[in-house]
């Protein structure tokens, strides 16, 4: 019950749709209860001999009334109910997917994106469960439970009421017996099915090892066993499951005879007529409805109890970046790091030690070192996906991007990730990603700028060509190309290229920063990179090493000193003319 | 908004073709469905009797006041029997139901897994290996709801309403003929349920589809939308399709709230005015008894309570059938694996591999091999040196029968590689993949794999061959130590090792490497040359190489670009020729 408390914010928010609804739910039961009357009415009419058209047509006349209402009213709690519980999943979609919107990458580091996406499913699905189905049943037991016993009492006999229930409340203990059973046989059976579907995943992913083998057979033999697993536990629930129906059966007999046969004894000293008797015997199979509801109702509280849970959870973590900034102005200026050291979360190790340096509007940074030597460390801490210390000071024209409102800082980067994700939907929406109202001359202009315009215009749908599973499948170095058209579109202030340079071939990068020197002179880039003739023109390079600067300077000054940049630069441009030899005998040997 | 939508409905004619063929694999189970049948039709027989026999008593002692102890005594001995046979009947009814729906689902799952297994590479190319999955599991889970609930419900059903219409008839021919008009009623109330709901249903499933593919999205990109300030664009373009969403889902609400119970329920009503005008004008002209009127109410009450039932399943069934669509269209494929002729003629004994004139290519236009000749002596090691998408991988995907060739001739020992007997075949060529591919089990379940008949020596001799037992004898558990999905626990060179322990203890006459070029640990690294070394000693050997290093004492090489033999010879008479090997051999001993 606790989740009606937690979930008492929506119902007051929705106060008229569930009033009104209850309401409906009430005068359904109350109009439910009239037939039996009719019917009992008429049967002792008929043995009475006291019936007349007159009667007749007024019996008619009330039913039909009966039916007209109930079909009205049964049709407006549903859309009352069933809409607000529909509203209550769209609401918390909505909050949820906000909120993951609002979260720091240290968020989803911590979280397995399929717990994310149950979430977003499974749990909202249970907790409108309980704002819907959960809401009726309790209310349906409550109100018609209460209305039908009631009337029983009332208009036929207390007695005769209180003995046809005996046997009732052993069909609520009995049902809700069988119902902790099979959740534990069904855990089983949800477990065996589960073996078979990594039995599934496993075949299939290593289906070039089977065949390479020739075990298809023996793999079909294991899948035989584990499905004939699946059937016997499942059939274990379906024993269980199957006791149910009967159960209802025989409470429900027991019942019938109970009150047919003290029924007849009360017929019989005419404490009531035989009208009343078949009404009571009516009345006895609409309850049969509420306590089965209340049984279930239990179940969906528990459901939606849990995931409500998961799903608050959520919702109260805190995004892990500070929102209390001091400016919404766009800060020009210098870029200024000054960080003693920078740890990531969770970890003992020092990711970056004494990162001091500056750089002017106009300039280009250029970052190389070692896989894991800080390269990216200082990109994610200039675009705030962690935090410093108060010791360290990242600034842009002396304001400290933490005292930055976070969406106005993000507005002058362009960033082009390493592991260049882009959207499955179409080239030229993941281009224009910024402002989808781009015109197409804007949208050519960058991918021309990144090199990629050619490419895009040899796909069969040119730019509205869909990218991903459902379209094309891009090459790495086609979707370097499109991330890079992105961040270049909105001609960025400060532009970041995290090793985005890598699946590009030597002359494709040349002519990629030659379009970014010559469109960017007057902004600031920041090129991180794995091959040196990626930076080579760069202003200030910073050779990274143990996550300090090992060496630093302009191309012509690090190859002075005899350094890491200087080996590397040297092998890597011996590499270059052997594959260019390479490549030539390769092409030549075409005809 | 960009339309992803993507709706599945299937048109009549589609479900009924869907459902026959569903409805053929309960064939085997003939007798599970007599037994079935035979439990409904008691189940439901023993139902229609319970109100015969209140109106029994009702009329022939009730009204009568007439109670003589006998009859009395027997009437509540039919009244239990009736009642104790419906229970045990409707039990096992239930049971054998959920027993058959398991069991045609099972065979229907056991096909479709030897369906995978039978098709070809070209077909794993090209389908995502997620959606064979979602066919074998999802889409077969859907096919049980649909035979346990929908398909006992509709039996069900179908038996209630006959019997009480039976006992309608028993009862009064007259009435029963006039409560006969309330069935086309029905049944056009549900034709159009039927066609309003599938559109909406369908609709709303598609879109919480793309909200969920949306959520799946975002989440994992949202570095890049942050990062990009697009989170309010999101989150709009997000709102809109759960706003459609909440409409179609209203739509569905109004629609059931229209034309499902509310609609039956007063449909009953109507129907018991019916009887009550019926019962009161006949009673004005002749006498009519009240148990009559009771039974005749109840048998109406049990003609409507399953059409409420079947209607509320309508769309569990549709969702089934498309699903089965979905799994029949797997079952129909027929991009198969190649397949052998005249199975077992020949012997593999020496593995001297031949190819002879072989142009192959994938999509019948572009050929990725052409006119490749080559033979590989007993015993030696021949390797395959070319760029990426030079043709080496097709070589062995030809070799392996992973794909169908039409040009030219491949033979082992000089009978063609068509005519072995697979089983045979693949016992003697043993391929080591890029790849390690891992499976959950156990360190020796990894290297037995099907083999049941491997004495664990063999599995320790393997591993040792393979110098693979340093590391293994380090696991706590040694052989028996169990290996998580995909080995993520040990390192890329002891998979590596792993797999060829597992490709050893075959002992094969032919072994056929192809190197891994992601780096590996540099100290496994050593160990791995090794033991390639020692593998391809007296064996018969192909081998792609990316790292020329490591084939240097290769018989021959064949230089290979574009799908053709452009240089053979050993190392030295290539680095002599000054061509494309001697290129990319400098090449590669720069990077050192």
């Amino acid at each position: 019950m606790r989740v009606f408390k937690d979930l008492w914010w929506f119902f007051s928010s929705e106060k008229k749709s569930y009033l009104i609804g209850l309401l409906m739910l009430i005068l359904v039961a109350l109009l439910e209860l009239v037939p039996p009357q009719i019917i009992g009415r008429f049967i002792d009419g008929i043995t009475m001999e006291t019936l007349t058209v007159n009667t007749l047509f007024m019996f008619s006349g009330i039913l039909l009334l009966v039916a007209i209402l109930a079909y009205i009213f049964r049709f407006f709690w549903r859309v009352m109910i069933f809409g607000a519980a529909n509203r209550l999943g769209k609401l918390l979609r909505k909050t949820l997917f906000k909120k993951y919107s609002d979260m720091s990458p240290t968020f989803f580091g911590k979280r397995r994106t399929g717990d994310l996406m149950a979430h977003a499913t499974n749990d909202i699905n249970a907790v409108q469960m309980t704002a819907g189905q959960g809401i009726l049943t309790i209310a349906d037991s409550i109100i018609m439970g209460t209305a039908v016993l009631v009337t029983m009492a009332v208009t036929v006999s207390p007695k005769l009421t209180l003995i046809a229930l005996i046997p009732l409340p052993f069909m609520v203990i009995l049902t809700s017996y069988y119902g902790s059973v099979l959740s534990r046989l069904f855990r089983v059976a949800q477990a065996a099915f589960s073996s078979l579907n990594d039995k599934s995943q496993e075949s299939v992913a290593g289906v070039k090892v089977i065949k390479t083998f020739g075990y298809e057979k023996d793999d079909l033999k294991d899948f035989e066993d584990l499905s004939e697993d699946v059937v016997n536990k499942n059939l274990k629930v379906a024993k269980v499951d199957a006791l149910f129906d009967p159960t209802i059966t025989l409470i429900i007999a027991i019942s019938y005879f109970l009150s047919i046969f003290f029924g007849a004894r009360m017929v019989i000293n005419e404490e009531i007529s035989l009208g009343q008797l078949v009404t009571f015997t009516t009345y006895l199979g609409m309850m049969i409805w509420p306590l089965l509801a209340l049984g279930w109702f239990f179940n969906l509280m528990e459901r939606g109890k849990a995931s409500y849970d998961r799903i608050e959870e959520v919702l109260q973590t805190k995004s892990g970046i500070g929102t209390n900034f001091t400016t919404r102005q766009l800060p020009k200026g210098d870029i200024v790091f000054d960080i003693d050291q920078f740890k990531f979360d969770g970890s003992d190790d020092s990711a970056l030690t004494d990162i001091s340096f500056t750089l002017k509007p106009g300039q280009t940074l250029g970052i190389v070192g070692r896989t894991g030597s800080g390269k990216s460390a200082i990109i994610r801490l200039l675009l705030r996906e962690y935090d410093t210390d108060s010791d360290s000071l990242i600034s842009i024209g002396g304001v400290n991007i933490k005292d930055i409102e976070i969406s106005s800082l993000r507005e002058k980067f362009g960033y082009v990730p390493q592991d260049n994700f882009l959207f499955s939907t179409t080239i030229r929406n993941n281009i224009a990603f910024t402002d989808p109202t781009l015109n197409d001359k804007t949208i050519h202009k960058a991918a021309d700028l990144a090199y990629i315009h050619n490419d895009i215009m040899d796909f069969h749908n040119g730019y509205e060509t869909i990218v991903g599973e459902r379209g094309v499948s891009l090459s790495g170095g086609q979707k370097q190309r499109i991330s890079i058209a992105r961040a270049l579109i909105q001609s960025p202030d400060i532009l970041i290229l995290d090793d985005s340079l890598s699946a590009v071939d030597a002359e494709t990068e040349k002519a990629i920063l030659a379009n970014i020197k010559k469109v960017r002179s007057d902004k600031t880039n920041i090129i991180t990179a794995h091959r040196m003739s990626a930076v080579r023109d760069a202003d200030l390079i910073l050779v990274m090493e143990d996550g300090h600067i090992a060496e630093r300077g302009n191309h012509e000054a690090l190859m002075q000193n005899n350094g890491w940049y200087q080996e590397t630069f040297r092998a890597q441009s011996l590499k270059e003319s052997l594959n260019d030899a390479l490549n030539d005998s390769l092409e030549g040997g075409r005809d | 908004m960009e339309a992803q939508t993507e709706i599945l409905t299937l048109t009549l004619k589609d479900q009924l073709r869907v459902l026959l063929r569903l409805l053929k694999y309960t064939l085997p189970f003939k007798g599970l469905i007599a037994l079935c049948v035979l439990m409904l039709v008691t189940s439901t027989v023993m139902g229609v009797m319970t109100p015969y026999l209140v109106m029994i008593f009702i009329d022939n002692y009730l009204t009568l006041s007439y109670f003589p102890e006998a009859d009395i005594m027997w009437l509540i001995i039919a009244f239990i029997m009736v009642n104790l046979i419906a229970i045990v009947t409707t039990y096992a009814q239930i049971y054998y139901l959920q027993k058959l729906a398991l069991k045609v689902i099972q065979q229907l799952r056991i096909d479709t897994f030897e369906k995978v297994g039978n098709l070809g590479m070209k077909y794993f190319d090209k389908v995502p290996s997620g959606s064979v999955v979602s066919r074998l599991t999802n889409d077969t889970q859907a096919i049980v709801d649909m035979f346990t609930n929908v398909l006992g419900t509709f039996l069900m059903a179908l038996f209630m309403v006959v019997s009480s219409f039976v006992m309608m008839f028993i009862l009064d021919v007259k009435l029963a003929f006039i409560a006969l008009i309330f069935m086309p009623l029905i049944i056009l109330i549900l034709l159009v349920y039927r066609k309003y709901s599938a559109k909406y249903f369908s609709h709303a499933r598609a879109l919480l589809s793309d909200m969920n593919a949306k959520i799946a999205e975002s989440i994992e990109g949202m570095k890049i939308i942050q990062v990009f300030n697009q989170e309010a664009r999101l989150q709009q373009e997000f709102e809109a399709i759960n706003e459609s969403h909440y409409k179609y889902n209203m739509q569905n609400i109004k629609l059931d709230g229209l034309l499902l119970r509310p609609a039956i329920d007063m449909i009953y009503i109507l129907s018991i005015i019916v009887i009550l005008t019926y019962f009161g004008f006949l009673s004005f002209e002749t006498s009519v008894t009240a148990g009559v009127i009771f039974a005749f109410i109840q048998y109406m009450e049990r003609f409507f309570e399953p059409i409420n039932q079947v209607s509320m399943s309508l769309n569990i069934f549709q969702q089934a059938l498309v699903a089965a669509s979905r799994v029949f269209t797997l079952m129909d494929d027929d991009r198969l694996e190649p397949a052998q002729n005249n199975e077992g003629t020949g012997q593999i004994t020496d593995g001297v591999v031949e190819f002879k004139n072989v142009t192959f290519s994938y999509d019948g236009k572009n050929d990725v091999l052409k006119d490749i000749t080559f033979t590989v002596p007993k015993g030696t090691t021949t390797a395959l040196v070319g760029h990426t998408g030079s043709g080496k991988s097709s070589i062995i995907n030809l070799i392996m029968r992973f794909y169908e060739f039409n040009q030219g001739e491949i033979s082992i020992d000089g009978t063609s590689i068509k005519s072995f007997d697979k089983q045979d075949m693949k016992n003697n060529i043993g391929l080591v993949l890029q790849d390690p591919f891992i499976f959950y089990g156990t360190v020796r379940s990894n290297i037995e794999l099907y083999d049941s008949q491997m004495t664990i020596d063999k599995v320790q001799w393997a591993a040792d061959f393979v110098n693979a037992d340093s590391f293994i004898n380090k696991l706590p558990n040694r052989y028996d130590e169990k290996v998580t999905e995909k080995g993520t626990d040990f390192s890329s060179g002891e998979r590596q090792l792993l797999a060829f322990a597992r490709t050893m203890a075959k002992e094969p006459k032919i072994l056929i490497l192809d190197e891994a070029t992601a780096n590996i640990d540099s100290t496994t690294e050593t160990v791995i040359q090794t033991s390639l070394q020692k593998m391809r000693t007296g064996r018969t050997t192909l081998a792609i190489a990316h790292r020329l290093s490591t084939i240097q004492d290769a018989d021959e090489i064949l230089v290979l670009n574009k799908g053709e033999i452009v240089e053979r010879g050993n190392h030295d008479e290539l680095v002599k020729l000054n061509g494309i090997y001697f290129k990319m051999y400098q090449l590669q001993n720069s990077q050192q």
